[in-house]
């Protein structure tokens, strides 16, 4: 009796998730983005990518819909790596805060990059016709002993045609969405009052130690 | 099966002739429906300068992005796209997701100039200008509407039985496609002038035991029609565009 039990709760797992796998929609938000046409911004900056936005995936079961699992990671990557590399006069990649004492000298500041929030909608009814997505990432300055500058919060919307395969939309609409956060990172960054400051800061030290070289 | 809705002015009606009586009398149905069937279109072209393209320039079409509640489809601007750049007369058209990703992040929704005025602060921006060059875009095209169902009505019914299958009824559905083109003159930093297209279309289908679709196609249609006006736009000098086109 035990083992026929066995047999049929084993079975019933295996058809519930057969049926749930059945009901997942994934997304791998492969995509290359572009280098900003903009000046670079006087500074070396460090680039701490941690372990949670290399491997971001998003995960969520929409009202009346299947269950969506969105994967981020090399996204989050693809569209950072050359943004600041464009933003900065040099970059490097770091591995923590605050940097190592033999890096502090070269490297004026750090930039630790989260993806914070993530929301979409796949519409159901006939007269929807997009997908939206929203997202934010959450931008901290740091200077290289590890204290705060500023934190920037930066936001992106993207829409996108219901055609075809709604986790295509869903990408195209994410991939819009991200190349807005790009465009406001690396328009905007210079202006947020804390890092306008810090610029200056940094531009000060620069002609002074420049003034004392000569 | 779709079969293309017949322009308005051209329903044809079967010949009644003694052999086909049962012809005829399917003929007199669906003839009015044919009739209501079809595609009206305005095109209103404005152009307010004399400037044409040359060899060597390009164009660019880009869709107006920055609406919440529709923008223009990528595949229409596709569809203009490659209609405008094919034929004897074909104009060079730069890719438009080429063209945004060279000047990145200048064009994406939010930053997009929205007039002339800001086009030219964007130019001022350096690298910006340079860039534009290099592309070898003269005018810029903003494609902005959006084709919408505006209507629909009717009901078909079927059934299925040991005997067989079939359909009774009628459906029909109007799309209308509103689209706006502005051109942009990047060379004198000024507007040149706008296409207003507004092309209806309505549709049918009539069901006596077989569903009959005739499709009414309006945004193949303003597709074909603004390609037209756009390159007469940009290869015709002043003069072009005095009033509207109605068909």
């Amino acid at each position: 009796m035990r083992s026929v039990f066995s047999t049929v709760f084993r079975s019933t797992l295996t058809a519930t998730a057969a049926l749930l796998g059945a009901c997942v929609s994934s997304v791998v938000v492969d995509a290359r983005f572009p280098a900003p046409l903009i000046e670079p911004l006087p500074v070396r900056m460090g680039i701490l990518y941690d372990d949670e936005l290399r491997n971001f995936v998003h995960v969520e079961a929409l009202p009346q819909q299947s269950a969506w699992t969105i994967d981020l990671g090399d996204a989050n990557l693809a569209l950072l790596s050359p943004l600041f590399e464009r933003m900065f006069v040099e970059t490097r990649t770091v591995d923590a805060v605050p940097v190592a004492p033999q890096l502090r000298d070269t490297i004026d500041g750090v930039i630790r990059p989260r993806l914070e929030k993530f929301e979409f909608d796949v519409p159901i009814g006939e007269r929807d016709e997009f997908v939206e997505v929203w997202m934010q990432y959450q931008l901290t300055l740091y200077n290289p002993d590890g204290s705060v500058v500023t934190e920037w919060p930066v936001s992106g919307y993207g829409k996108a045609e219901l055609t075809g395969r709604r986790e295509d939309s869903v990408r195209r609409a994410t991939i819009i969405a991200m190349r807005e956060v790009g465009a406001a990172i690396s328009t905007k960054f210079a202006e947020q009052p804390d890092v306008s400051y810090w610029l200056r800061e940094r531009q000060d030290e620069a002609a002074l130690s420049a003034d004392l070289g000569s | 099966m779709k079969l293309r809705c017949p322009p308005t002015s051209a329903a044809d009606t079967p010949r009644h002739d003694g052999r086909a009586r049962s012809a005829a009398v399917l003929g007199m149905l669906i003839a009015p429906l044919l009739a209501s069937c079809g595609v009206t279109s305005r095109m209103e072209p404005y152009k307010q300068t004399d400037a044409v393209i040359n060899d060597g320039e390009q164009v660019v079409i880009l869709a107006r992005r920055h609406h919440a509640n529709h923008e223009a489809e990528q595949e229409f601007i596709n569809c203009i796209s490659d209609s405008l750049s094919k034929g004897k007369s074909g104009i060079a058209v730069h890719p438009s997701s080429e063209f945004e990703d060279k000047m990145y992040p200048w064009f994406e929704p939010s930053m997009a100039p929205l007039s002339t005025d800001d086009l030219s602060k964007l130019l001022e921006k350096p690298g910006v200008l340079e860039q534009v060059r290099e592309t070898g875009v003269r005018f810029l095209i903003w494609l902005d509407g959006s084709t919408d169902r505006v209507a629909s009505g009717g009901g078909i019914t079927c059934a299925a039985g040991v005997g067989g299958a079939g359909c009774m009824g009628l459906a029909w559905w109007e799309d209308d496609a509103r689209y706006d083109a502005t051109v942009w003159d990047i060379k004198e930093l000024s507007s040149a002038g706008t296409i207003h297209a507004d092309v209806k279309g309505r549709s049918v289908m009539p069901a006596i035991v077989i569903p009959l679709p005739f499709i009414a196609r309006p945004q193949a249609h303003a597709c074909r029609g603004l390609t037209e006006q756009i390159r007469q736009f940009l290869t015709t000098p002043e003069g072009y565009g005095a009033g509207p086109e109605q068909g």
